[in-house]
């Protein structure tokens, strides 16, 4: 049984920082639960998810962030408890409604949990999400560790009702994806109070343009945030550590005061500086703060992302009377504003500010030095026997045997990968036409890559601004082929737009940890449902040159994008094929029948240019071979092989 | 404060490992009272599925608080794969630490198309003795395999970890949350393959 759904009470357990949120949100009786999987915060719902059969909410993955969080509003505006879980960058999806909620707040308790990426660890920037909390003018709260992550999202419903406020629950990586010991407690039930009011205390309540207007609510937002003001300083999540004969303060906020607790301790300094932990820190408990600005000569604010925290004190400092100076992310600059923090750069910062001399000892630096220049890089790859390595094969392939040079737009998911790799240090980024090396492996396909979808659309771009160079694609999977880009396909239709749409379709969304996608005939609790056809999506919407292959046959691939992208006009190519790792997963695969036949070999090193980390170098004897632990018989290295070396015995499951 | 990193390469299990060790520590430090120790795991791993590098940092003690170890700090590395050992070690490990190393190597397809070299394993274990690190070695994935599937070799390493952490986490606590945290087919594989390893490097010990 799942520990996240247990009811020993009191029990202490290891459990993930997402673990914590499921579980803080089923001790406050959730009734309604959504997100699209997003890395570092999908675990939320896929626990949620696979226990929801031992209890009464509703749990889906929606289709984007924007749903998912349109859907958790709705809820809560007829008074049910919802929390909404995303990424990041998944909040920019969700932003429309995010930023007009408030307005006319909630009723039922509603979270947004937006799990931050600081490092850009599985992220495509390092956002910090709280500057969203307050441009959205909502009460955010930031965890520091497993313990608090479930202990605020319980509270945060609470506090939502109570303010009629949605509750933004900031977490990070290290928080998300990191585990700690956390206490069980009990589980509420569900209050069940779902009704509709249109005037609920407010005329015209859930329509930000009924009389009298939405200034009128945007001033009514402002009164509860004035609200929150005095809630926030009696906030147990915010708590002061003030030693008397001390005129140094550090303030940290969620994961950073972790971080700083440690770096205390570490530098012998617990006791003897002025520690404050931010929790609940939008808004700020500025009275509480002025007060202890007042005594100190210096402060050192340490918070994971932006400077948001220390550009709020800076300025209320000013008209505190205060002599002190505010060490942080800019201005006197102890941390750097980018990349994430550790417990020695948030010592080293400290020392720095404090005037401690840090010891460093040079032997060991220089030892650690020559020994880090025989640690090779390992590039990430495809997994063995990815649809994707035979997609993006042909798509190399079909390429070269067209002039030109092409420009291929990439979108974010396992198959990004082929944007990047071993080869990458060919690259000479000074050259006015950097497109000039030739696409020599699976890793190098990619030439933009943003987010979601996006590719579509800067095809698009490329083509109506009249690229003529070569062709012009753009390729997505089948999960951000609903998630971002069917307005985007009616574009091209409606512009004809003479791009080529290449959808990976792989029947499920892999690289957050296999949810189901509209095309794996599955739902969210592993129900079965109808797999949502894209050809006849694209069909319908009008796209006139669609073809469909199976990627684990080269040539027919090949053939069929060299059709698309030699069609005038916006044509689709949806290459379709069950993710390698699920079919593994549900037939246990033995003993896999490929083989290399020794004496065709001649070590030329083409299937090892192919990316499949099953295909081994023997480099003694020049031959390659076929790592049997890794490898699934797909059948795509002896299509590559041009001496017909790597073969299939008889009784494999795949071709 | 007890700090350790297990290192390896996406798809070896480090992970399922360190969670394995941490919920020991929890279920050690409620057997013996001690409320104040606190677990921490904190998990770096890419973007991709498999083939990555991987690390777990795992925290135990009462001044615990964040999931990093930090530099120079580790106390033990449980290595799965001597390359991700030696990339994580190198930063991690503190003077006088112990180093458990998997000597069966993977290497990256950077290595073998030839655009990179994989250390040799002498050289991995000179590096960590030059740390002044204590090392001790073993075929992990020979034992596994021995057990009954190449795949339990996290849990040989475990067990190698147990045989020198015997006041840790006792040997008892951790078999028992095997048995909870593995699939149900596999707990006899994951016992054996433990065994294995805890006499492997036991009998070493004792040499």
């Amino acid at each position: 049984m799942n520990v996240v759904a247990s009811s020993r009470i009191n029990e202490k357990v290891l459990l993930m920082g997402n673990e914590a949120i499921a579980r803080g949100a089923i001790e406050a009786g959730v009734e309604v639960i959504t997100a699209y999987p997003g890395t570092p915060s999908s675990e939320i719902v896929e626990t949620l998810a696979e226990i929801a059969n031992d209890f009464e909410y509703y749990v889906e993955w929606s289709i984007n962030e924007k749903i998912a969080f349109e859907i958790a509003a709705g809820a809560s505006l007829i008074g049910a408890r919802s929390l909404v879980a995303m990424k990041n960058a998944g909040l920019n999806v969700a932003m429309d409604t995010f930023m007009t909620l408030p307005y006319t707040g909630i009723k039922g308790g509603m979270v947004i949990v937006v799990a931050d990426d600081p490092g850009a660890h599985y992220s495509s920037n390092e956002q910090d999400t709280r500057l969203a909390a307050l441009y959205a003018e909502i009460p955010c709260l930031e965890p520091a560790n497993q313990q608090e992550a479930k202990e605020m999202t319980k509270e945060a419903f609470e506090l939502s009702e109570t303010l009629e406020l949605p509750i933004f629950l900031r977490s990070v990586t290290r928080l998300s994806h990191a585990s700690g010991d956390v206490i069980l407690r009990e589980i509420k039930k569900q209050s069940k109070k779902i009704g509709f009011n249109k005037h609920w205390k407010i005329p015209y309540r859930w329509n930000v343009y009924g009389p009298p207007g939405a200034v009128s609510k945007h001033r009514w937002l402002h009164l509860q945030m004035e609200k929150s003001k005095n809630i926030v300083e009696e906030s147990k999540f915010n708590t002061f550590t003030l030693p008397i004969n001390t005129n140094i303060g550090i303030v940290a906020s969620g994961l950073g005061a972790s971080y700083a607790a440690e770096a205390i301790s570490e530098l012998g300094l617990k006791e003897k500086l002025a520690f404050i932990k931010l929790g609940f820190a939008n808004p700020l408990p500025e009275e509480k703060l002025r007060k202890i600005l007042k005594g100190l000569k210096k402060l050192i604010v340490i918070e994971e992302g932006d400077p948001v925290i220390e550009r709020q004190i800076r300025s209320f400092a000013q008209d505190t009377f205060t002599e002190v100076e505010i060490f942080g992310k800019e201005r006197k600059q102890i941390l750097n504003p980018y990349g994430e923090l550790n417990v020695d750069c948030v010592a080293e910062g400290i020392s720095k500010a404090i005037g401690l001399q840090v010891k460093e000892n040079q032997k060991r630096s220089n030892i650690k030095k020559e020994i880090q220049k025989m640690i090779s890089h390992r590039s990430s790859t495809l997994c063995a026997g990815c649809p994707h390595l035979g997609t993006y094969w042909a798509v190399k392939k079909a390429l070269q045997d067209r002039k030109g040079v092409h420009i291929v737009n990439g979108d974010i998911g396992c198959y990004e990968q082929g944007g990047y790799g071993v080869f990458s240090h060919k690259i000479n980024p000074t050259d006015d036409n950097s497109k000039t090396y030739s696409i020599s492996s699976p890793c190098e396909i990619l030439d933009t890559l943003y987010v979601m979808g996006s590719g579509i659309g800067m095809a698009m771009g490329q083509s109506q601004a009249g690229y003529k160079d070569g062709k012009i694609l753009a390729v997505a999977g089948d999960s951000t082929f609903f998630h971002a880009t069917l307005p985007a396909v009616v574009n091209a239709v409606y512009t004809q737009a003479d791009i080529t749409y290449l959808v990976l379709d792989n029947s499920w969304t892999c690289m957050t940890g296999h949810q189901p996608s509209p095309t794996t005939g599955r739902g969210t609790t592993g129900e079965k449902v109808k797999v949502i056809d894209i050809p006849k999506i694209t069909e319908a919407i009008g796209i006139t040159c669609i073809k469909v292959v199976d990627p684990y046959n080269i040539e027919e691939s090949i053939q069929a994008i060299q059709e698309a992208i030699d069609f005038k006009g916006p044509s689709v190519v949806i290459l379709q094929r069950e993710c390698a790792l699920q079919v593994q997963r549900r037939e246990k695969y033995k003993n896999p029948q490929t083989f290399i036949d020794r004496d065709k070999c001649t070590g030329c090193k083409k299937c090892l240019s192919f990316g499949c980390p099953a295909i081994t170098f023997d480099s003694k004897n020049k031959v390659a071979g076929i790592d049997s632990l890794l490898c699934v018989d797909c059948g795509l290295c002896n299509q590559i092989c041009s001496f017909g070396a790597i073969a299939l015995k008889k009784g494999n499951n795949y071709v | 404060m007890f700090n350790m990193i297990i290192a390896g390469v996406g798809g070896q299990g480090s992970i399922l490992a360190s969670h394995i060790f941490a919920d020991a520590a929890i279920r050690t430090s409620v057997t013996n009272g001690d409320n104040d120790i606190k677990v921490r795991v904190g998990e770096t791993f890419g973007a991709a599925m498999r083939g990555g590098s991987v690390a777990s940092h795992i925290k135990i003690g009462s001044d615990v608080y964040s999931p990093l170890v930090p530099e120079d700090k580790a106390d033990v590395i449980l290595g799965l794969e001597p390359l991700e050992k030696l990339r994580v070690g190198v930063s991690y490990i503190a003077p006088g630490g112990i180093v458990i190393m998997n000597i069966r190597k993977c290497k990256s397809v950077d290595v073998k198309t030839g655009q990179a070299e994989y250390p040799s394993i002498s050289d991995i274990i000179d590096s960590f003795k030059k740390l002044n690190a204590n090392v001790i070695t073993l075929d992990a994935t020979e034992i596994a395999i021995k057990a009954g599937t190449a795949k339990a070799m996290n849990v040989v390493m475990l067990g190698a970890l147990a045989a020198c952490q015997k006041n840790l986490v006792p040997r008892k606590i951790l078999e028992g949350v095997i048995k909870d945290r593995v699939p149900p087919k596999t707990i006899e594989v994951n016992l054996k393959a433990f065994e294995l390893g805890f006499n492997k490097v036991s009998e070493d010990l004792r040499r």
